[in-house]
């Protein structure tokens, strides 16, 4: 048993310190700094071994300290109930919260993929061990925290251990019987499960706080009664655990149905493509006048219509709903009539990030990567520079027009808006409203095409992401959320983001002019 | 017309794939390129498709002395894994296709005519190609590369999905078309290259080499490839 976990362990490890230098090895500059041989290097995979540990470490504590600080320390100290009744109330709902959802001994990742399937390990072994492994963890990592919080809300440590107790024995518990439900004909699936764990999950969280605020909770009493009673039930989970006899059977299901098992050698990339693919649609209205490339990319627009167009009017109507509450807001008070106009002058960078996620330009050039160019750029013909820039152009305009259907209706609103609860002396701000907001969906949408141009996210298994790219994105978007909220002039802003976005919009043309005749191309 | 292969070198990080393949291939023939699995057969071809760039060497097309470089009009390359618009009917892609070349293109038939040649059913033929079968994406894929009628066709392994008909189909087709053509492919079935190819060449420790047949049996043959291929061929042994 200890022999499979160590090797178990030894094999997550490995996985994990590998994915660490495969994401190094991919971004610039560092790449050229490693050696080429990299995976066998002593010093790097001690190196990663101990970023991996101290993961292993962090996740350990972390995990549960900032469960009982966000979801029972402070909404108690938010009600001022910090009372030892509301703290034991709290932690053992949540707890048979916790054993319906993360108490499973099966779960799948593709470490236990390989593990189980490839390299034929001992599926029984590995799930109990490695579930033995992740109750001492619980311990380890609750014990601090819990005497910590505890005591904070005036629990002595006797009845912080039973807690405790009471935490193992609901996980023992659910684990038998989760084993016991996996290989069932009739159990939930799909959507059904998920409307079912909603809903009791729901009840449950209600059932934790609403009645701690509400003053009906259950009796310190309860949790003596609870862990005898839990004494049977995990000896029961236990037993059921330890005969169960058909763990590489469950494991087969469950791989199965989190498309992990590679019965013709797909990689989760290619599942990815797959959902991708299925949503593309056929139907006899779906034809081209046009000729050559102008026929390719109309078909591509009117198979994808649900992913682009359609979804982007769906945006629109939003909006619009959004537009006629405020106008109706701003005609029936006065006071809310004011502050609104009050706001017209501040709230431009809040839109900043209403237009990123406006935006559509990431879904469309993840669709035209797996439906499109995946398989196109194979072709010479199609990797030609004067096909590569009259196509970027097309598509371009194509993402343009699609992204200024919400951001017109945007652009219009905020300056009626504006002139409905008030108007201002200034008449510069109603162009700087309606401008900023065109210049940012025209930002956008290109940015979106430039970097997928130019960086080509995807790699020809469309395995890992480009880091380069996934860098960029978190920057544009940690930007735009800094943005969000900040109170900076219109007139300011606004003339700011539009001199920046012309000057953007110039520079990443012609980079993409000079550039993305060499760039576009499938990554080896 | 001749496709002149010089010096070619291809490196992975530490790993030379290629270390200098040179080659002269020849209109009218059917090259057979054999290698043991990651030889760099795909390399090679991926190189001359300029999915990859080279580190070293040069590849040209020689016409009576005169040489000029390869230009993508001028190669067809049909992958192991058959790569088709997914969002396309058959029917949509062949004209997309005969669209884009139209300029180039002599004498081209109607798409029905096409696809009937490449026995795509007519109940298939309006169907998305994301819907297809590896064997029929691969069909439609090679229709395109017969259509385009580029000088030199690159085939990875190409008859290795079809049926039984449509493979016999496409060995006649081959034969047909290698007149006005230079065809490599690469296989790893042996009787096939025996049987299709004019030329066997082989991939050895990233260096091109013919194995002439001169006048052996197939049996000899075959030996003396294996040999080759083991890095043991002796002329001496035969």
């Amino acid at each position: 048993m200890i022999q499979t976990f160590k090797t178990s362990y030894q094999l997550k490890n490995t996985y994990r310190t590998n994915g660490i230098i495969y994401s190094l090895k991919s971004i610039p500059l560092i790449k050229k700094l490693l050696p080429a041989d990299l995976y066998a290097s002593k010093g790097l995979q001690t190196f990663a071994l101990v970023v991996s540990s101290i993961y292993e470490a962090i996740s350990v504590f972390v995990g549960k300290f900032l469960y009982l600080l966000l979801m029972i320390y402070l909404p108690l100290s938010f009600m001022q109930k910090l009372e030892s009744a509301n703290f034991i109330h709290i932690v053992l709902v949540l707890t048979v919260l916790g054993g319906m959802f993360h108490a499973d001994p099966l779960s799948s990742s593709k470490d236990k993929y390989y593990a189980i399937i490839l390299m034929r390990m001992n599926a029984k072994k590995y799930t109990i061990s490695n579930y033995i492994y992740f109750l001492i963890k619980l311990v380890v990592g609750f014990l601090p925290f819990i005497f910590l919080f505890g005591k904070q809300c005036g629990i002595d440590m006797v009845l912080c251990l039973l807690v405790l107790v009471f935490i193992i024995e609901v996980k023992l518990s659910f684990g038998g019987y989760h084993l016991f439900n996996r290989l069932r004909e009739n159990r939930l699936k799909g959507t059904k499960l998920v409307v079912a764990s909603s809903i009791i999950g729901l009840c449950l969280l209600v059932a934790a706080y609403l009645s701690v605020y509400l003053g009906y909770v259950l009796p310190i009493g309860c949790l003596y009664l609870l862990c005898a009673l839990g004494v049977f039930t995990s000896v029961i989970g236990i037993r059921y655990m330890c005969g169960y006899s058909r763990y590489r059977e469950a494991y087969k299901a469950l791989f199965f149905e989190e498309g992990l098992m590679q019965t013709n050698v797909q990689s989760t990339g290619k599942i990815t493509q797959k959902n991708m693919q299925n949503k593309i649609q056929l139907s006899a209205d779906q034809t081209s006048s046009k000729e050559g490339y102008g026929y390719f990319n109309e078909l591509f627009m009117k198979r994808h219509s649900r992913l682009l167009t359609k979804s982007a009017i769906r945006y629109t109507v939003c909006i619009l709903i959004v537009f006629v509450a405020a106008v109706i807001t701003i005609l029936v008070s006065a006071d809310m009539k004011k502050k609104i106009n009050e706001s017209m002058f501040v709230v431009l960078p809040t839109f900043l990030f209403v237009m990123y996620f406006v935006n559509r330009g990431k879904v469309i050039t993840e669709a035209m990567f797996m439906n499109c160019d995946h398989s196109m750029l194979t072709y010479r013909f199609y990797r030609q520079p004067s096909v590569i820039l009259r196509l970027f152009i097309t598509r371009l305009k194509m993402v343009i027009r699609i992204n200024l259907i919400p951001a017109s209706v945007i652009a219009v609103g905020l300056p009626i808006l504006l002139f409905l609860s008030g108007g201002t002396d200034h008449v510069l701000n109603y162009f700087l409203l309606f401008g900023t907001i065109i210049a940012m969906s025209v930002f956008f949408s290109v940015h979106n095409m430039v970097l997928y141009y130019l960086l080509q996210p995807y790699n020809i298994n469309i395995e890992m992401k480009n880091p380069t790219y996934t860098i960029i994105n978190s920057i544009t978007y940690f930007i735009c959320y800094l943005a969000s909220g900040k109170e900076i002039p219109t007139v300011v802003f606004g003339t700011l983001v539009i001199v920046f976005c012309v000057v953007y919009v110039i520079v990443a043309m012609v980079l993409a002019y000079r550039l993305a005749p060499k760039t576009f191309r499938l990554r080896q | 017309m001749r496709l002149r292969v010089e010096g070619i070198k291809k490196q992975f990080e530490n790993k030379e794939v290629l270390k200098g393949a040179s080659f002269t291939f020849e209109q009218g023939k059917i090259y057979g390129l054999i290698g043991r699995n990651g030889a760099g057969k795909t390399t090679f071809f991926n190189c001359l498709n300029e999915d990859i760039l080279v580190d070293e060497g040069s590849y040209v097309l020689e016409d009576n002395g005169v040489t000029r470089p390869l230009q993508a009009e001028d190669l067809g390359y049909v992958l192991s894994t058959p790569v088709v618009p997914e969002f396309l009917t058959a029917r949509e892609f062949l004209k997309f296709f005969l669209d884009i070349n139209k300029n180039r293109l002599k004498d081209t038939k109607s798409i029905d005519e096409y696809l009937e040649f490449m026995k795509i059913k007519e109940e298939d033929r309006d169907k998305l190609l994301k819907d297809y079968s590896h064997g029929m994406k691969n069909k439609v894929q090679m229709l395109v590369n017969f259509i385009a009628n580029p000088m030199v066709l690159l085939l990875d392994e190409p008859l290795t999905s079809f049926d039984v008909i449509v493979a016999d189909e496409m060995k006649r087709l081959l034969r047909e078309m290698k007149n006005d053509h230079i065809i490599i492919f690469s296989t790893h079935i042996m009787e096939l290259a025996l049987d299709l190819c004019d030329e066997i060449v082989i991939l050895n420790e990233g260096i091109l080499t013919e194995i002439p047949k001169q006048n052996l049996d197939n049996t000899q043959y075959k030996d003396r490839i294996i040999n080759a291929l083991k890095g043991e061929e002796n002329d001496s042994d035969i």
